[in-house]
């Protein structure tokens, strides 16, 4: 169904169309959020308010972007105001040396190549690891990156080009092995 | 994964990445729930605050719905005690539990209109009951299957509890299907009530096994008329 219709319905009260829109991206803005939180609860709490907002706020869509976008445009946002609060929380922010140390160990002592691969995806700087995510992980083109996260296609392409060599350092002696 | 001037992971890299945080099912039904209760309540909670904090931001809004629908029973109740003078009441003893008094009768009032009125107030206070009895009783089973330990809920059953009293006690429960419904539902509200801390497994575990047994859920969204969602949506009451 077409965007500016389905917005039309739900601005005119029509449950049914709500749900629509909500069924219709619930999946992507799940995952997506799941893939920057890795908690459940968390994901599920940024979930609810990307969806509090969207529909709060659909008034301002422009139609600019194709409305997937702009719902996940604003979980991202939700997404990483909320573990950089948590972050601010727990203060237990990962200095990225530290980090970097920890991700290539001696390989013996962690063989776990899912486990350390992990652990220098956190350690990324928060854009590189958006961008990767979105990417590599959930399969969005760099023009829909940019469009969400309100960069040039070529800034998202940059950052996943680093967020890869980072990788790739950190796990050098996998690929070598 | 278009558009990639770069080159891409090693497969067994890229394979690694996807299981990073990989997201379980997407609980539907049950975030379709929390969403709508939020929306129904004030906004004010802030994006990253724990459930807790939010159920304790939404559960005012429902202790005023409670609120507001006492008061619009007690209404009801008063208009009843008027009409009561000039009809023969529903039920052999219709004295409700509310505290509030009967307003005094007034030479304007149309007697004719009464029951009419009447009936309508008690229809409309037992429909935004029942949907909000729904509401609850479908966030806190969605919130017990998924391990979540709602603190307010007893708070939030205490008061839905207190007005399935009044609307007992009222002409509305004349209708028997709707008081069968009203005394099945007093049970499930009392036992989530007086749930204490210490014994919450397993009682909370006989609770949501009675919803499923009694089919309340179902009976309670069969009983609300259409459209009255919506108008908890919209905050009219």
């Amino acid at each position: 169904m077409d965007d500016r219709h389905l917005i039309s319905r739900v601005q005119a009260g029509d449950a049914s169309a709500e749900r629509e829109l909500y069924d219709t991206h619930v999946e992507r803005v799940y995952r997506l959020v799941y893939r920057l939180a890795g908690d459940a609860d968390q994901a599920q709490d940024y979930t609810q308010e990307t969806f509090i907002r969207a529909f709060g706020r659909l008034g301002e869509f422009r139609g600019e972007a194709a409305l997937g976008t702009w719902i996940c445009s604003i979980a991202v946002s939700v997404a990483l105001n909320g573990l950089r609060r948590g972050k601010r929380l727990r203060t237990r922010e990962v200095a990225l040396d530290e980090a970097a140390a920890a991700a290539t160990p001696d390989r013996a002592a962690e063989p776990d190549l899912r486990d350390r691969l992990a652990r220098a995806i956190d350690a990324l700087p928060e854009g590189y690891r958006v961008v990767f995510l979105m990417h590599d992980v959930e399969g969005y083109t760099h023009e829909e990156i940019g469009r969400t996260l309100g960069v040039q296609t070529g800034t998202s392409k940059a950052q996943l080009s680093r967020a890869r060599a980072k990788l790739r350092r950190a796990l050098a002696d996998f690929a070598r092995g | 994964m278009t558009g990639d001037d770069d080159e891409p992971l090693d497969p067994e890299l890229r394979d690694a990445a996807r299981a990073y945080h990989e997201p379980p099912e997407v609980p539907r039904e049950a975030l379709w729930t929390r969403i709508q209760l939020r929306r129904s309540a004030e906004p004010g909670a802030a994006p990253g605050d724990p459930p807790a904090a939010r159920l304790a931001a939404r559960s005012p809004r429902l202790l005023v719905w409670g609120a507001g629908i006492a008061a619009l029973l007690a209404l009801g109740v008063g208009i009843g005690r008027l009409s009561v003078h000039v009809r023969p009441p529903l039920r052999a003893d219709p004295t409700p539990v509310a505290a509030a008094p009967a307003p005094p009768p007034q030479a304007s009032s149309p007697a004719a209109a009464a029951p009419g009125r009447d009936a309508a107030a008690y229809r409309l206070a037992a429909a935004e009951h029942l949907g909000q009895a729904e509401a609850f009783l479908t966030l806190f089973r969605a919130s017990v299957r998924e391990g979540h330990r709602e603190r307010l809920a007893p708070a939030t059953a205490r008061q839905l509890l207190a007005t399935n009293r009044l609307l007992l006690d009222s002409p509305a429960a004349a209708d028997p299907r709707l008081r069968f419904l009203l005394q099945d539902l007093e049970l499930v509200l009392a036992e989530i009530a007086q749930l204490a801390p210490e014994r919450r497994g397993e009682d909370l575990k006989l609770i949501t096994d009675g919803l499923e047994r009694d089919g309340m859920l179902v009976r309670l969204r069969a009983a609300v008329p259409a459209g009255t969602g919506a108008a908890f949506r919209k905050g009219v009451l």
